[in-house]
């Protein structure tokens, strides 16, 4: 990774001078600030600012630049993200510019009432002047600065160059930053902002895009895709292509080089533990084990059993003793020793005795058959219940008729009740034989079966569909509707069409001009024609239904290369979802840069890749040529003989061919074309500016608080520097 | 403060001493008060019209729109891609990709017309 933070407090501010100028390189992506004349800037840091609250006390904080995540556990970042003092490239926000010209200051080691070193700081090109304005104002009022300079970062890293003979003093500044790129043309050591281009596309643009288009393609992996982290990622795998087209075609051919060139980033993984099968000593425990809970439960069962065939006994003892005892009992005092015992009458004694007995014996555990004799001599004592059902009516009084009544309804319910048992056991054994048929010829002919029963499948399969199809029709048409007559355009089945028809001549039908409907009783039975209850069209589905689950079943069972078809639903899952359904596997936690290494870096180069109708890089050269204020050939060839890049973007590999080719494309043909590189594209624009403020003649570009009050917001909109010293 | 978090220095202290106006005189209450004015509205303050037009400023030197033909990928694999859905819109270079355009959510679909600055944005 290139880009390292130094946030080291420096301890030798007092070491130097007065005279010893400061120099900032204030960038959107990290700003810089060290002593005139030295090689490495001293303190280097992001340029943001983070606002957030401390968790346990609750104050607000400031921390300015990237910090160790670690120790940021301690607050809560939820509320604030990552703040930057520019909008673009250029200031607005100078209460995170003072934060972080606090820190800037507070790391150099700045002690003492005030900054007493003149300052050089860099701005971005033609800077609207209020922003200007604001920032000389920061300086001078609240650090006390003695004098300020302007300039231009590209400027200084050109000269840097240019000094050490990588360009010449004609040349052409092509600077994709942050957040911008500029393209400034250099006449004789100087820029021509006339001739200055510049798009709104940078380095933050191709992170965003590469973070995006990642967390597109793995969802479930979105947490992973962290602006940093993509940020390393971009800067250790994105190239850019030569010709895209090309390099697509590789991609899409997915050949062998294609594979070469894609890297794949495996995320850390621990596969699921492996669950051993059972060995024979465990299966031998574990039967142990559950033969030993049976028969706890059995046991308990079995004393419950007895215990209560006990009691009944007792009970069935007591009751009989009653009995008996009644019988020895005169005939007057029944009465008065019933009344004793708690029964009302001999009956009630003897039909609890009965109950009694029928319950000791199902305790007992005796089988069906019995019970269905008990049922049998039930129901022979009930038709004595009804004595009077027989009787004919003439015979009765008002009382026993309603009594008989009663007892006629009592009868045709048990009846029916038997009746339907009847039924549902003959069913049983219907079914049961036909199980066993059905059983037989599959053993006999297996192959065969297996045929039928798919071919079955397949016919219900389609018949429920046509169904469907003709209920819903509305996700299965294209949205031409040629059906269209009935007003809502779709097709409707026969019960709908039906009720529309009611409907209709129920409206229309009725006498010439009055509307008659309603006055004859009969007119209301319309309602109960139209009546969705009674649609019994559903019941045809669901026959067929559920034959088609059964045979589905079945088939399940029997056949085991069967797949049962999967219901033609509107809605699909998104794809991503359906290979959930197995385990997941190393390879669902490899993220993939195939096409995405080097379609990034081309929204530079097109910048409609992402939406923004401006001139990519290679246009610009030529918009930058073209607006030259003076048309010379000869210039414009010194120009394009010296192009160079600076910048953090311009460390992206295969640049300067693809630059290249594509001045290439706009020049005449065998005009000389070079593209050369910064020695150190980062830093070159600090070390150019550190030249420069350690020049003598730095003093007389600077301007002090005076010059700032006294000539006036128009002559700071005028004020630039001259940077060949 | 954890001892670490004084340790490795992470906050900004509130009193520095070469600074004439500190922090929390000139904002009290925390947050400035001042509502910074963005950049549109700081072009737009600067009344470039007033000054000729031949001098380079800010809003002069922007680069006019590409005058090469459109370059057309793949949405979502990056390809070249000549034909787009006109259900949603997206560039779908093959078959297959246009299987998986139209299984999308409507939700990826936004996505992917976002980044091309395409999407459908409700104000």
């Amino acid at each position: 990774m290139p880009f390292i933070s130094k946030i080291q407090r420096q301890t030798d501010y007092d070491l130097f001078p007065s005279s010893t100028p400061i120099v900032i390189d204030n960038g959107a992506s990290y700003f810089r600030i060290g002593w005139a004349g030295e090689n490495e800037p001293r303190v280097v840091f992001r340029n943001i600012v983070q606002r957030p609250r401390h968790k346990s006390n609750g104050e607000t904080v400031t921390i300015v630049g990237d910090h160790d995540t670690n120790l940021l556990r301690h607050f809560d970042c939820t509320r604030s993200g990552p703040r930057s003092a520019f909008d673009s490239n250029v200031v607005f926000q100078f209460e995170i510019m003072e934060y972080i010209l606090d820190f800037a200051f507070d790391r150099l080691g700045a002690n003492g009432s005030r900054i007493d070193h003149p300052v050089l700081i860099t701005e971005c090109v033609c800077n609207p002047v209020q922003s200007r304005s604001k920032m000389a104002e920061l300086l001078f009022e609240t650090y006390g600065v003695p004098s300020v300079a302007f300039g231009v970062d590209a400027a200084f890293s050109y000269k840097y160059n240019q000094q050490h003979g990588i360009c010449d003093k004609d040349g052409l500044a092509i600077y994709p930053g942050f957040t911008t790129t500029h393209v400034i043309p250099f006449v004789d050591g100087e820029p021509v902002y006339k001739g200055c281009c510049r798009t709104n596309i940078g380095g933050y643009h191709v992170t965003d895009y590469l973070k995006q288009l990642l967390s597109l393609k793995y969802p479930h992996h979105m947490a992973r895709f962290t602006w940093e982290k993509v940020e390393d990622l971009k800067m250790e795998h994105c190239y850019v292509a030569l010709d895209y087209a090309l390099e697509a075609q590789l991609f899409q051919k997915g050949g062998k080089e294609a594979e070469d060139k894609s890297r794949c980033w495996q995320l850390p993984w621990v596969p699921p533990p492996m669950e051993e099968p059972p060995s024979e000593e465990e299966i031998a425990r574990k039967a142990a084990i559950r033969e030993r809970q049976g028969q706890r439960l059995r046991e308990m069962a079995e004393a419950k059993r007895s215990s209560r065939i006990n009691e009944l006994e007792n009970q069935l003892h007591g009751l009989e003793f009653l009995l008996q005892q009644l019988e020895h009992v005169q005939q007057e005092e029944i009465q008065s020793f019933l009344s004793e015992t708690g029964y009302v009458s001999k009956q009630e004694i003897e039909s609890t005795l009965m109950k009694v007995s029928q319950s000791l014996r199902k305790a007992k555990g005796e089988r069906k058959a019995e019970q269905a004799e008990n049922e049998e001599k039930a129901d022979s004592s009930t038709s004595e219940k009804y004595p009077l059902v027989n009787v004919p009516d003439n015979v009765l009084t008002p009382e026993q008729i309603k009594e008989k009544k009663r007892q006629v309804f009592l009868k045709t319910t048990t009846e029916g009740r038997q009746r339907a048992k009847q039924k549902r056991f003959e069913e049983e054994l219907e079914r049961e034989k036909k199980n066993q048929q059905d059983e037989e010829r599959r053993l006999e002919n297996p192959e065969l079966y297996l045929e039928q029963m798919r071919t079955k499948y397949i016919e219900l399969y389609e018949k429920v569909e046509q169904r469907k199809r003709l209920k819903t029709n509305g996700g299965h048409t294209n949205g031409n509707n040629l059906s269209g007559g009935v007003g809502r355009g779709e097709r409707l089945n026969a019960a709908q069409r039906e009720r529309m028809r009611l409907l209709t001549t129920a409206a229309f039908d009725r006498g010439k001009g009055e509307d008659t409907f309603g006055a004859k009783d009969e007119d209301w039975q319309l309602y109960k024609l139209m009546s969705k209850d009674n649609d019994d069209d559903d019941d045809g589905a669901d026959v067929d239904e559920a034959e088609l689950a059964r045979v589905c079943s079945r088939l399940q069972e029997i056949d085991p290369t069967f797949v049962p078809k999967p219901e033609l639903t509107p809605a699909q899952p998104a794809t991503a979802e359906a290979p959930r359904v197995r385990p997941l596997t190393k390879e669902d936690y490899q993220i993939v840069l195939g096409v995405e290494r080097f379609r990034c870096p081309e929204i530079l180069f097109h910048p409609n890749l992402v939406g923004i109708d401006q001139a990519g890089l290679d246009e610009m050269t030529g918009v930058s040529i073209r607006r030259l204020p003076s048309k010379d050939g000869a210039l414009e060839d010194r120009l394009t003989s010296s192009v160079f890049m600076t910048g953090g973007c311009c460390l992206f590999p295969g640049i300067s061919e693809r630059l290249e080719a594509g001045i290439r494309m706009l020049r005449p043909c065998g005009s000389p074309i070079k593209v050369v590189r910064a020695l150190d594209p980062v830093l070159d624009a600090w070390r150019g500016a550190s030249v420069y403020a350690a020049n003598l003649q730095f003093p007389q570009q600077t301007f002090s608080r005076l010059d700032y009050y006294e000539k006036g917001e128009d002559w700071l909109r005028r004020y630039q520097l001259q940077y060949t010293l | 403060m954890e001892a670490e978090v004084i340790k490795a220095e992470l906050v900004l202290p509130t009193h520095m001493s070469f600074k004439r106006i500190q922090m929390y005189e000139k904002y009290p209450k925390g947050q400035s008060k001042v509502r910074w004015k963005q950049l549109k509205q700081i072009l737009q303050a600067e009344n470039y019209h007033n000054y000729p037009p031949d001098e380079p400023n800010y809003v002069n030197i922007e680069s006019p729109p590409s005058m090469h033909p459109c370059k057309k990928i793949c949405d979502i694999t990056g390809f070249e891609a000549p034909y787009y859905d006109p259900r949603t819109n997206l560039r779908y270079a093959n078959a297959d990709v246009f299987k998986l355009v139209r299984s999308l959510p409507n939700e990826y679909v936004q996505r992917y017309l976002a980044l091309r600055k395409a999407a459908v944005v409700l104000k």
